[in-house]
């Protein structure tokens, strides 16, 4: 054995920390090793897990001199191999949940539009309860295909909604996110069936009555629970105008004298569009964020 | 994991988060002292490195089942740039469903004289 070796295996040899050459080129090794981590975790953790690190050398050197300071680096070895992939695997998980809370965002938002375009421009069809086809084609289809498309994107929105937002809402909030994503596919499953059940209808304002009353009352969690970053008034403004509107309704609507009832139902649609709107546009902006963060 | 809100959601625990919550069952600790733990109490048998731990530390304080700790035993003994941590009440309540949940297969196994050596015992006893 050569004299560097010699003074490398007692300890005697020291490194630029001031501790024996093993532990300082293992920790360096190690420093060197965490970049194979994603970035986030590295922040976060690197630090300490190196300070762990450096403190299992220092006692396993000091119990087993070299031949301890082998074994160490063979289980690290196997730890970094192993936990490297896992957290990896982690990250594009969570990078493809904030990509689909984005795009739901985005969803909601193109749905509220064509919903409440849907339901303005059936509000030219002059003959509501005649076949499709004829004089007013162009506004029936126009209405079909608006509420049926707006339809199908409130339950894409509804579905990222819950992936992104159940977690901070506590069981409360996710049951009620839970209560409008079924709202909206009975809803829509109504919508489908207009044409060929006779109480379609019913289903479908059922289910858009459910929906929207779940939203509300999840406003309230939100507000309360800051489960968005901004504007968590916004599904209470999306959820309140419907069941407000079926509230009056059974109320009496026939006691409301001239438009009353059609600025209600306009007033009711445009609080919901604006409401969804603006969790749509959140939910992206929220998830647009995480995702930088977890890049 | 983290959407689980009642213990049982939790159960059953991977090793390293059940060896984890063990060990800060008797007060707070940091990352190294919680290490040296799971290897004093295991007999040497099961080594967590830092990739582990600290993975494991992550899934934990997002689930809620774990929290840092601002207090130091000693500040004066110990690097204050060290984190510490400590259960929290659903740890607790996931630890101790977890030691029951492994309490009652060990009853099992004994009872089906899985476990030789001990089930000699009990039925010589």
């Amino acid at each position: 054995m050569s004299e560097v070796s010699g003074r490398i295996a007692d300890g005697s040899m020291r490194g630029t920390n001031g501790a024996p050459v093993p532990i300082d080129l293992s920790v360096r090794i190690y420093h060197r090793l965490l970049a194979a981590y994603p970035g986030r975790f590295r922040a976060e953790y690197g630090q300490h897990m190196a300070q762990v690190f450096r403190d299992t050398c220092r006692r396993d050197y000091s119990r087993g001199g070299l031949p301890g300071m082998m074994a160490l680096w063979a289980r690290t070895s196997l730890d970094l191999a192993r936990t490297t992939v896992e957290e990896h695997i982690e990250r594009g998980i969570e990078m493809n949940r904030e990509k689909f809370v984005r795009w739901s965002g985005w969803a909601l938002v193109a749905g509220a539009v064509l919903f409440a375009a849907g339901l303005i421009i059936g509000n030219y069809d002059s003959h509501d309860m005649d076949p499709i086809g004829g004089a007013d084609a162009v506004y029936e289809y126009g209405q079909a295909a608006g509420l049926v498309l707006g339809q199908v994107l409130f339950v894409i929105g509804l579905l990222g909604l819950r992936a992104g937002y159940a977690r901070r809402s506590g069981s409360l909030g996710a049951g009620l996110l839970l209560l409008a994503v079924i709202g909206s596919v009975v809803s829509l499953a109504g919508l489908l069936a207009m044409s060929s059940l006779e109480d379609g209808w019913l289903v479908w304002m059922g289910g858009y009555l459910a929906m929207t009353l779940a939203l509300a009352i999840f406003g309230i969690v939100a507000v309360r629970r800051r489960v968005f970053s901004r504007w968590n008034y916004a599904p209470i403004l999306a959820g309140i105008g419907i069941p407000l509107l079926f509230g009056i309704g059974m109320v009496g609507v026939d006691s409301l004298s001239g438009s009353a009832p059609e600025w209600g139902s306009l007033l009711a649609v445009v609080l919901t569009s604006a409401g969804l709107i603006l969790i749509g546009y959140r939910m992206q902006a929220d998830a647009g964020e995480a995702s930088q963060a977890l890049a | 994991m983290a959407e689980a809100t009642s213990p049982d959601g939790f159960l059953p625990l991977t090793p390293a988060v059940f060896h984890v919550l063990l060990a800060l069952a008797d007060g707070e600790k940091h990352g190294y002292a919680i290490m040296q733990e799971v290897e004093e109490v295991t007999g040497g048998k099961v080594h967590m490195g830092p990739g582990t731990l600290y993975g494991s530390i992550k899934r934990m304080l997002a689930a809620g089942l774990i929290e840092e700790s601002d207090d130091r035993p000693d500040p004066t003994l110990d690097d204050e740039r060290r984190r510490y941590y400590r259960q929290t009440g659903l740890g607790r309540k996931v630890l101790r469903e977890e030691a029951e949940r492994m309490a009652e297969l060990t009853a099992l196994a004994r009872r089906k004289h899985v476990l030789a050596g001990i089930g000699s015992r009990s039925i010589l006893t």
